[in-house]
Order: structure tokens, then sequence, then C-alpha cells
């Protein structure tokens, strides 16, 4: 025997309609389909029937009241013998919060700010203490800081050769790690008082949908059910474990990597994408003697590969090993180390390692949230999948983030949670952005945005190539650098920028131009006659479209 | 002596593409300032443009037929003469961009659609993706190629407005927030434009919750003519006229031919006789046998009277033609009727027994009916629907008389034909039909 609370069914677009006529009075023993309203809309007026049978326990509305979709009628105390029925999804209660947003990463606070902004009032979920989601605490944020400290000692040893020596750096473990936690702590304590400020109400602890407007929190204070008339999912993704491996400590993931482990003399990532290499170029910065293992025939797949041939250059001579088309036939767990066993074309030797890096990918966390209570469709993968407007099957619940697919990067979750914050507001807006770049932060970097030449080949686009090699750029041999180089990919007839790469120092600022360009509509000229200043590394992206207008006199191209 | 100056055509109140009609200057004319240099022509009406100062023209740079928009180049002016009050040079070759902007304001207003006036148009075009909110009435596709920077494009969307459809005047053709407003404007004051939005949809109803329904595909006669008699039906503006015809005598003169008839092997039908009448009456209004061209401009009067008859038939409406139907005897246009209904109702009509119709009958005068309002077999421009006929009545000499009438139902496009021609055609069609010895 159970109370249900009965309420005004779904009227469509009629709201505020006035109740002529109360069928029923408290005490009275109703049978499902009983009329016990009738509502007058502006075109009819209408029974609304109980959804159940059982004795009506209360009555909260009265002839004369105005009421509308979701206002509460009674509670019905069930008959034992009436058999659970499924009514046809409920509209929320009129009390229910505006928007709940799950998750507090980049995706997630973003949207919830935005939303706040907006007028609306908005609960943001979080399931761990702290703000920021991966990318804050266990990401983008971390690594950057290490990828700091690695360049500074690099750029210390380069030096040398050119009359500046510093000698041998001496790395404190426990106060590098303290000092990336302090710029983590600023930033995460920082969206706490935005947060604030906007008056969002945080609540820690693990969501799970209970009905299309209905969520349940499990945090430390217990479990509390959270009603909503809309709601953001930017529940974000996890790292992926390889299976078959020993359940042992030294066998870390990207969060265990940034503990940057003092007796980690030899490491091995298993992954050669931009997670795995930028950590690779951590610890090989710290010391420690650094393999790679890649499954595909080239580092960083999807990537151009003269974008990555420079980077994998460096890699080659800095590092112990890169393998490629090679996979880990086993891994086994020693006292002395984690001995691993490859399966490869040039069929390597064993080797043994003090910490194995599994960076093979991230995977959405779409089948950890219960969708399914709520109606939304989540693939096998765990994506959730969204129309322009960022909207799931259930047009009030929006995905954002790495649940809602590729690329699994925070700049493109931000810009999807302020659609998706602005359509839940009642904005017109839509995803239409036109590219959204990558970035490695790695040592060179390697950026690129928009087409790439190998999309453009498997498309069969036929586009223009402006090029230009930083070995003829002054400001690059003044940084005692010289492999980098900058290209623009055009379209032929309209000369507009389809696309871009570029690897070297600073890589991932220096893309942004092309980005902006690519939104613009701009044209090769429209980039060689725009003023770079001089001696800049921006500069070699007005001489790439240069060369390919063929104004370029830094270099000498012969005629086409 | 000044430099040349380069006269543009002046702001037309939004009006692109418009027909310059008429050119009336040369090169080498000396004009005085306010001296009409061409004519052109809107959707609602033509215009003068002035000089905007007096000169000697040096080149006159388009001609007549040409389309211009505001901007558009005229004449090039040499020894412009700084007449009294003559504007200096840059505010009569005022770019485009500037001049739009002075009505930008009232641009916007329009756009965004102020409440407090909404035209039926606007609110249409407003309602839409309030209805729809998760689908936007956008070509994604168009959209996405559109030469429009991201602020230009979120604005679009505000407004609903399709960027793929939106001409950028900007430099290189970029989409200028001008452009989206000048477009949504279009669209909000000028609803009966040939690119008019889709007409709304009949809504689907699950017809089986009502009751046990039975599905079955429409004939495939039916589909074809189906999408051409509403294409016609919405293209054409129809007018039907109704009359009727004093068929007494030639009903009588019908019985009298039968036996004749018979002889040489025809049914001498009322259709045929109907037939010949329609091909007399034609031939005396030109205008109801012929069409428009595609463009809409010229009237294209044909030479030759081929009359389409529906003809109803188990695999649908089928309209064979009967060439020629101004020549030969009533005989000759009976034994064709009669030939070409065996072969639609045996399903054996060829394409060309269809075609090269300029004028169509529609008659139901077997089965029933006092008038209906026949739809134009377009691209012809009239349809003549014949009702059952029956003893009526006929005030004549002080008296009723009983005489036998046959309804008449022209329908006729009024682009075409006015009201008064087609009175006039089917008060002369009736006389034929009254005299009816003049059709043999």
């Amino acid at each position: 025997m159970s109370t249900i609370d009965v309420r005004v069914p779904d009227l469509g677009d009629a709201k505020n309609v006035s109740v002529i006529e109360v069928l029923v009075s408290v005490g009275a023993t109703l049978a499902a389909e009983d009329p016990l309203l009738t509502l007058e809309t502006e075109k009819a007026t209408m029974d609304v029937p109980s959804p159940v049978g059982g004795k009506l326990t209360s009555l909260s509305v009265k002839k004369g009241d105005i009421v509308t979709s979701g206002t509460l009628i009674g509670t019905v105390e069930r008959a034992a013998t009436d058999a659970p029925s499924d009514p046809a999804p409920a509209p929320a209660p009129p009390d229910a919060l505006d928007l709940v947003v799950l998750g507090a990463g980049p995706g997630g606070y973003t949207a919830a700010f935005r939303a706040a902004d907006l007028g609306m009032k908005v609960t943001l979920i979080e399931r761990w203490p702290m703000l920021g989601g991966v990318c804050l605490n266990v990401g983008c944020i971390p690594s950057k800081a290490l990828l700091h400290a690695a360049k500074v000692i690099e750029e210390a040893e380069s030096m040398a050769a050119s009359g500046i020596e510093f000698g041998a750096p001496r790395i404190d473990h426990e106060r590098l790690r303290a000092w990336k936690n302090r710029v983590v702590g600023k930033l995460v304590g920082g969206l706490a008082s935005l947060a604030k400020q906007r008056k969002v109400d945080v609540v820690h602890g693990t969501a799970t949908f209970t009905g299309p407007h209905s969520l349940e929190v499990h945090g430390a204070d217990g479990t509390r059910r959270l009603d909503f008339k809309q709601c953001i999912i930017a529940a974000g993704s996890e790292s992926v474990r390889l299976p078959g491996l020993p359940d042992d400590p030294r066998i870390i993931d990207s969060t265990g990597a940034l503990e940057i482990p003092a007796d980690c003399k030899r490491l091995l990532v298993v992954g050669g994408g931009i997670i795995g290499l930028e950590m690779a170029c951590v610890y090989d910065a710290l010391g420690a003697r650094v393999s790679v293992v890649e499954l595909s025939d080239t580092l960083m797949p999807g990537a151009d590969r003269d974008l990555v041939r420079p980077l994998q250059k460096r890699i080659e001579k800095r590092y112990e090993r890169i393998l490629l088309n090679t996979r880990i036939a086993t891994l086994e767990a020693r006292s002395s180390g984690l001995l691993a066993n490859f399966a490869g074309p040039t069929n390597p030797a064993p080797e043994e390692f003090d910490r194995v890096l599994v960076a093979v990918g991230r995977s959405a966390n779409g089948n950890a949230i219960g969708a399914a209570q709520a109606g939304i469709t989540v693939s096998a993968r765990g994506i959730i999948a969204v129309d322009r407007q960022m909207r799931t099957n259930v047009p009030h619940i929006f995905a954002i983030g790495d649940i809602a697919g590729a690329p699994m990067l925070a700049h493109k979750a931000t810009h999807e949670a302020k659609v998706a914050a602005e359509v839940a507001a009642g904005h017109k807006s839509a995803f239409d952005a036109r590219c959204i770049p990558s970035v490695a932060y790695t040592d060179p970097e390697v950026a690129w945005v928009g087409l790439t030449e190998i999309e453009a080949k498997a498309g069969g686009i036929d586009y223009g190539k402006g090029t230009f090699p930083w070995a003829a750029s002054g400001r690059s041999l003044a940084i005692n650098r010289d492999e980098g180089f900058t290209k623009i990919l055009f379209d032929k007839s309209t000369r507009r920028v389809l696309g871009g790469g570029i690897v070297g120092t600073n890589a991932g600022d220096l893309i942004a131009e092309l980005g902006l360009a690519i939104e613009m509509g701009a044209d090769a000229a429209d980039i060689g006659l725009t003023i770079h200043a001089h001696p800049t590394l921006s500069e070699t992206v007005g001489m790439s479209a240069e060369a390919f207008e063929g104004t370029l006199t830094d270099l000498y191209l012969p005629k086409r | 002596m000044t430099s040349p100056i380069d006269v543009f055509v002046p702001d037309i109140g939004g009006f692109k593409d418009v027909s310059v009609i008429d050119v009336l200057v040369t090169p080498g004319q000396q004009i005085e300032k306010e001296t009409p240099l061409i004519t052109i022509e809107t959707e609602k009406a033509a215009m003068d443009v002035p000089a905007p100062l007096a000169g000697l023209v040096a080149e006159v740079r388009l001609k007549r037929g040409d389309k211009v928009s505001q901007g558009s180049l005229i004449l090039r002016l040499a020894d412009a003469t700084a007449g009294e009050g003559a504007p200096p040079a840059p505010s009569v070759a005022a770019t485009p961009a500037a001049a739009a902007t002075g009505s930008a304001p009232a641009a916007a207003t329009a756009a965004l659609g102020t409440p407090s006036a909404p035209t039926p148009a606007a609110t249409a075009a407003r309602a839409a993706p309030v209805a729809a909110p998760a689908v936007m009435a956008v070509d994604a596709a168009a959209f996405s190629k559109a030469h429009a920077s991201p602020s230009i494009r979120k604005f679009a969307r505000e407004l609903g407005a399709n960027l793929g459809a939106v001409v950028g005047t900007g430099p290189k053709g970029r989409i200028t927030i001008e452009d989206v407003k000048a477009h949504v404007k279009r669209i909000l004051t000028s609803p009966p434009t040939p690119a008019a939005p889709a007409i709304p949809t009949v809504p689907a109803v699950d017809f089986a919750k009502f009751g046990p329904v039975e599905v079955r595909p429409l004939l495939r006669i039916q589909k074809i003519s189906g999408a051409r008699l509403q294409a016609s039906w919405m293209n054409l503006p129809h007018v039907t006229q109704h009359d009727a015809a004093d068929i007494t005598a030639l009903d009588a003169l019908r019985a009298e031919l039968k036996a004749e008839a018979a002889q040489q092997g025809v049914r001498l039908t009322p259709l045929a006789f109907i037939v010949r009448a329609c091909a007399r009456a034609l031939q005396e209004f030109p205008a109801f046998n012929s069409s428009l061209d595609a463009g809409g401009d010229n009237l294209v009067l044909k030479q030759y009277i081929n009359i389409g008859f529906a003809a109803d038939t188990p695999k649908g409406l089928v309209v064979p033609v009967i060439r020629a139907a101004d020549r030969g005897s009533v005989y000759d246009i009976a034994r064709a009727l009669g030939t070409l209904s065996e072969k639609a109702r045996a399903g054996k009509l060829t394409a060309t027994e269809m075609q090269g119709g300029t004028f169509t009958i529609s008659s139901l005068g077997g089965i029933g009916g006092t008038s209906f309002t026949p739809i134009i077999n377009a691209p012809e421009v009239a349809i003549l629907g014949v009702s059952r006929s029956s003893h009526q009545p006929v005030f004549d000499n002080g008296r009723f008389v009983p005489r036998l009438m046959l309804p008449l139902s022209l329908s006729y496009d009024h682009r075409v034909i006015d009201g008064a021609a087609a009175a006039r055609f089917v008060v002369h069609l009736a006389k034929l039909l009254g005299e009816p010895r003049n059709l043999l």
C-alpha cells in the first residue's frame, strides 16, 4: 500500500486553467480513471481522471482555483490490489528546480554559471569534494604546471651549448607536487566563490536519475531527491583501463601520473596519443628514461604526419624507445618492477619498468547515471547523442562535453555548455562553431584546427597549402629552436582558410589566429595583409598565407 | 574640369534586381540636375532615376533590360558642373552599406516583430520556432557554409533567418548584420513572393484511434494529377463564371441527325457540339487559347485549337486531346471523341494523345449537378465545366416556356483574362450552342 501524489496532467499549451467542478471529496474510494476534477481551458472543458484506484486521503484544490500542468490535486492511498501502473510521463512538479547541472567540470560549471546569469535557479551536483572536474583537478591544469617545470629544465639544459651552464637540476618531487597542487587549489577555490556569487546551489554527491524529472543524490550526508524542470548532463569521462593487466599500484593512469613519484626511473607509456606524450615529456624532463608503445603505426593519430614528425624526431633522440605497431602482450608484476612483454613487428625484447602509464583513451560516463530511468538513450560506449541545441532524445534534458562524444576537450565542453544553458533559458542558440582546435602540449607543441590534410585527402577535397618553416624565423632561431613550421590549408577557389597546423614552441597559442580566421571566413590575403609583429612566432602564420599568395619575400619559392 | 563622377542607383526602398525598362540619356549628352536618367520597374511601380547633378554624360554603364539594385553604377559624368546646390561627390557615390545604415533601426524593429502590431506574416514567422523548439527551421547545411562570422550566425539564429538564403553585401560577399535584417524585413513585408515559405500542412491524425481503418495507396494517375492540380490551384488565381445555354434546338437537331450519324458510324453526343462551339468561341477570343510564358511576362497565343476533355477511367482521370477542333465537321469531332474515349477506358492512350491541349472541357453532364468550379489544366488559362442539362421555365414573349438548359461553368486564370471577357466568352458560347446548325 502506498500513497501517491495526483497532479494535473500535461495540458499542452494551456496554462492557468480554472477548476470549474471538483467531483470527489476526501475519503472517497476511487477506481482508476474516475474523474476527479473538471477543468475549463480556452478550447473546451475536460475531466481529469484519477491515474490509480484507491482512497482519496487529501484534496488540495477547490472549485474556482486556477491550476496548471503539475499542480497537486491531492493524494491517493493506493488500493492494495491495484496493479502498479506506469503512468504517462508526468510533468515536473511546480516546485521543481529550474535547472540541475550534473557534473562540475569545465562544461558543468560553465553551464551552471551561464544559466544563473540568464536568471535561472541552478543546482550544480558534483561527486567529488572539489569543483572543476578532471580538467582542473587531474587533467589540463596540473599537467600544464608540470609541463612548465619540464620546459624550464630543458631550456636551462639547452643553453649549456650556448655558454650558460646551470649544471644538473636538483629536483624535490615533494615541493614540485605541492606547487602543482597550489596551482590547482587557486583555480578550484576561485570556482567555489564564483558559484557562491551567482547563488548557484552546489550539492556534493553521486547522482542517479529516478525519472524524467527527478534525480537521487547520494552524498556524505545521506540521500536526497531533487525534482527538476530541465537538466544538463555534464558527467564527463574516465580513463579507459586495459583488460588483463595485473592489479598493481605501479600501473597508473593520467591521474596517478600527475603524482610524479620520485622513484620512477623508468617509465613505459602505453598509448602514443596526446595525453601519453605529454606525460612522457614531463617524466623525461624529470630524469626518467621513457619508452612509448603505440598500437597504430603513428604517434598522435589524427594529426597530420608532417606536424608530428618534428616532435617524433626530438623524442626519438631523447627517449629510450618508441615502439609503433606494437602492443603489450603481458605485463608481469615483480618486486623489482613491471616486466612488459611486447608483441609487434620488431619483436622487442621484454623490459622492466618502475611504472606503466596507461593512456589509451577515455570513455564517456553515460552508463553511470541511471540515464534509462529518465528515458535517455545512451550508446554502448557511454555516449549520449544530442542535437545542435545539445538536447538529448528527452528534450528537456541536455548533454554536453565528453559525455556527448568526441572530441573530448574542455574547450568544446565549455562552448557546448553555453549553448545548452542558453537553450534551457529559452534562447535560440545552437552549436554552429566551424572548428575546434586540438593542442598537444608536448615539446615541441603540436596544434591544429579545422581541416587536416588527412581529412582533405579522405574527403577528396581540393585544397591549396601555404607553409612556412621556422628555420627561416628569426624569433624561432633566437629561442634556440628551428624544427617548427606553420602550414595553412586554403580553398583554391574562394582562397578562404579551411584549416591549419603548427608545430613548434607555443603552437597551442599560435593556433588561435587560424581558428578565428576560419570562423570569420578570412582568406589568404586577409591574413597575409594583416601586419604581424616582428620578430614573433605569430609572423609565421602571416608568412604561410603569403607563401600561398605568392607575396612572401622571406623565402625564395620558385614560381608555380 | 572636375574629375569624372560615378552616378549610382539611389535607395529604391530595398528592392533588389529591378529591371531597367528604359535608358533616357546617351553618351555625349549634356544633362541638368534632376534630368531623368533611367526608368526602372519595381514590383509596385515604374520610377525614373534623376541625375543628382548636372554634367556631360561620358559613359552609360547599363542598358535596357539590365537588373539593378541600390548602388549599381548607372553612368559616368565627365565635366560635372558643380551647379548650384550640387552635392559633393562622396554623397553621390554613397556606398550601399552607408546608405543602408540609415534604415537600419526601422529594419531591426520590423525584423524583431514588435508585439504591438504583429502582421499576420510576422506572427507566422515568429510562431514557428516557438512551436518547435527542438528543431529550428534553419537549413543547417546552407547555414554552415554561409560567409558570416559567429556573431552574425548567432544573430541570424535569434531571428530564425536562414543564412543560406541571405545575400551578403559586405567585403567579398560577407553577410553583414544589415543583410540579415534586410532579409528578414523583406520576408516579413512581402509574404507572397514566388519563393514563399511552404504552406502550413494539415495536421496528421491517427484515424485508427477512432475505429478500424484500411489504408489504400493512391492510384498512380491520382498521384501525378494530384500534384499538377495542386500546382494549378495554388499558382493560378482562379475565377469561375457560371451561365446556362439553351440547347433545346441542339437536342432536337441531334435527334434529327441520329440516323445519319449512325450510318457514318458515329454517336453524335452533346459533347461533340460543345467541343465545336468552344473551338469557335476560342477563335473569337484568342486570349482563352493562350498561356503565360515561363517568366510570366508574355502571353503565348496559340494559332491552333486543341481541346482536351476530361475522361473518367478505372485508373483515374485522364485528359485526351482533340486536335484542330476548329476544322472538319462535327461528325469528325464526334468520331475523335469516340475513339479517344475508348482508348482512355482501355488505358491505351499514347502520350502524344494527351499533349498539346490549349483548352479543356470537363463534362459531368452525364452524371448530374447544377454547377461546379473546375480547376484549370495549367498552363492553359481556361477550362469549361459542363453540368447536367434540365428543362427550365424560360420567360419568353410574355410567358414561360420550357427550354432545355445546359449549365456552363468557366474557370479562368484571372492574370490573363478579365471578368468581363470571361462573361462575354460564356455568353458567346451559349449563343453558339443555341444555333446548332451553324456548328455542323
